[in-house]
């Protein structure tokens, strides 16, 4: 009996072993070469009060050419809860990775096949009630004191929003991918354009700019 | 020896008593029953497969008010069930503090079919459809967030949850399945139409006169048998100036779209009044009149309204002696539809 006891929680030990964490992810949103603090009235001109967006369809590239794709794979970050921006993949081989892809959004086929739960649940307040789909990305603030509200998102053609993105990796289990908002907000005249609530050009445009934005280091 | 299988066969039977009481299906399953001429549902099934006890929990959401943000509205206020699920007698549908929106509430009937829901199709799945009139601030007037968090905080609801979904924590998914599994079951199949294509009775001579001119004349649109091809059509009305709905085009951006409406099943027709997206027409004769004399002409028109459909007297009486073929009272005065009764589960404080 001791004999089988053993053998049995060798066995678990060494599968929970294999299945350690081999690449951790920190999503760090920075703007002017700071990471973003929300609600933060100190930092210039620029107050951000919320900031969530969906990350999804995860693949990492080994050297060997194996491609290691996560299932269900929809992360929402929300600056508002610290523990969202890390994303950890389980990878049995520790092999030297060499790329990663990911979209900035949720797919097409996730945005029509009705309810889901967990990040993709429509509590999580990033789903268009009256025009179907997934807000891939918001961000609300104000700069130079007039208020601004981005809501990107749209699934369906000629507008859709969701953008492949791909980093280069350097061998580390740890890496921090940042999203450089600078652009973002310096690119839009914000006197004139300071809402988008809805699929369109405007929408897809600026999530064509956010995509050029992430870099890992 | 014989001790070591002895413990090997306890092993095994722990692992299995872990593996059922992490498995334990809800009941049942509860299957939608539908006639061999109608096509197979577009709703995926295996994706919230209908469980009895999800339907009767989905039925309890659907007629508390508790959805809305003062508990004063719930979804049958404007899907009355012994009206083809619509809101007779008003025009446009109203909400919380007296608020009225902007189109006639559309009847629930046979949704597994439908792709698109909404008069222009803002929503693209059953699923989620509860979510445009729950946060609309002239229906419901509330959020899906804190409809959860009410739910979660009655004493009822929780214990429902547990019996369909064997945890009673309360998410936007689950609540939004349910209401779905409930308005899946709400086939209409049982129309003196239907018994004619089962060969159980036949049409009088006028309904069957009637039927001719509907085939002729109304059958490309209100394709047989669901009496929808649920596409989105320009029917010719004029514009309403002070709603100024444009229709499908706020949602698709493509001026093609313009003034196009979900065309709706005529189903239980008879029960359904008032007509068109914004209820104008009271009766079917001012409907008829419409594609008659009243096509208003525009880019957009739908083809088959190019040339006005033009019926002599008698063929309107006919076709309308057909259309009254479709009322199924099996589906009005189904007593599963209806009001759920407080002694089969007991409900909570949002009920008045």
């Amino acid at each position: 009996m001791k004999l089988l006891l053993f053998t049995f929680f060798l066995s678990i030990s060494s599968l929970l072993i294999k299945a350690q964490t081999h690449l951790k992810i920190k999503v760090l949103p920075i703007l002017n070469n700071e990471p973003i603090v929300l609600n933060d009235a100190t930092k210039d001109d620029v107050i951000i009060t919320n900031l969530k967006f969906y990350l999804s369809s995860f693949s990492l590239t080994q050297n060997n050419g194996e491609v290691y794709i996560e299932e269900n794979s929809y992360h929402l970050i929300d600056l508002s809860k610290p523990e969202t921006v890390n994303i950890a993949f389980p990878l049995i081989e520790n092999k030297t990775l060499e790329n990663l892809t990911f979209l900035l959004g949720i797919d097409s086929v996730t945005n029509v096949s009705g309810v889901m739960g967990g990040d993709l649940d429509p509590t999580k307040g990033m789903y268009w009630a009256w025009n179907s789909g997934y807000i891939n990305f918001k961000i609300e603030g104000t700069k130079n004191s007039i208020p601004f509200e981005f809501h990107l998102g749209g699934y369906a053609a000629p507008y859709q929003t969701a953008q492949k993105i791909e980093v280069d990796l350097k061998e580390s289990e740890e890496m921090v991918l940042y999203l450089d908002l600078s652009d973002f907000l310096n690119k839009i005249d914000i006197n004139t354009n300071n809402k988008v609530m809805s699929p369109g050009k405007t929408s897809q445009e600026l999530s064509i700019l956010l995509a050029t934005l992430f870099y890992a280091k | 020896m014989r001790n070591k299988k002895n413990e090997i066969l306890t092993l095994l039977f722990f692992f299995l008593l872990i593996g059922t009481a992490l498995n334990i299906p809800s009941s049942s399953y509860f299957i939608i029953k539908y006639p061999d001429y109608f096509p197979k549902p577009l709703y995926d099934f295996n994706k919230n497969p209908l469980t009895p006890e999800g339907v009767e929990l989905g039925r309890h959401l659907f007629y508390d008010p508790i959805l809305s943000k003062d508990s004063s509205i719930s979804c049958s206020n404007c899907h009355l069930s012994y009206t083809a699920f619509t809101h007779v007698d008003h025009k446009l549908s109203h909400g919380i503090n007296d608020s009225i929106g902007t189109r006639n509430s559309p009847s629930l009937i046979n949704l597994a079919w439908s792709e698109l829901f909404m008069w222009d199709g803002a929503v693209n799945h059953l699923d989620v459809q509860a979510l445009a009139p729950i946060s609309h601030p002239a229906e419901m007037g509330e959020s899906i967030e804190n409809v959860v968090v009410k739910l979660q905080s009655t004493k009822r609801y929780p214990m429902l949850f547990q019996q369909v979904f064997n945890d009673s924590i309360i998410t936007g998914e689950k609540l939004l399945k349910v209401i779905s599994q409930f308005e899946l079951t709400l086939v209409s199949q049982n129309s003196k139409y239907d018994s004619v294509m089962r060969k159980e009775t036949v049409f009088n001579n006028q309904e069957q006169r009637g039927y001719k001119v509907f085939q002729n004349n109304c059958n490309s649109c209100h394709t047989e048998p669901l009496f929808t091809s649920y596409q989105f059509k320009n029917n010719g009305l004029a514009i309403d100036s002070i709603l100024n709905d444009v229709g499908r085009y706020r949602i698709t951006n493509n001026p093609n779209d313009s003034l196009k409406f979900k065309i709706p099943t005529l189903r239980n027709i008879e029960f359904s009044y008032p007509y068109m997206h914004d209820g104008r027409f009271k009766s079917i004769s001012e409907v008829l009149k419409h594609y008659e004399k009243g096509i208003l002409y525009s880019s957009t028109l739908a083809n088959e309204l190019k040339t006005p459909i033009g019926l002599t007297h008698e063929e309107k009486v006919d076709l309308t002696a057909f259309l009254l073929t479709l009322t199924d009272r099996d589906f009005l005065f189904n007593s599963n539809f209806s009001y759920p009764k407080t002694n089969n589960i007991e409900i909570t404080e949002g009920y008045k």
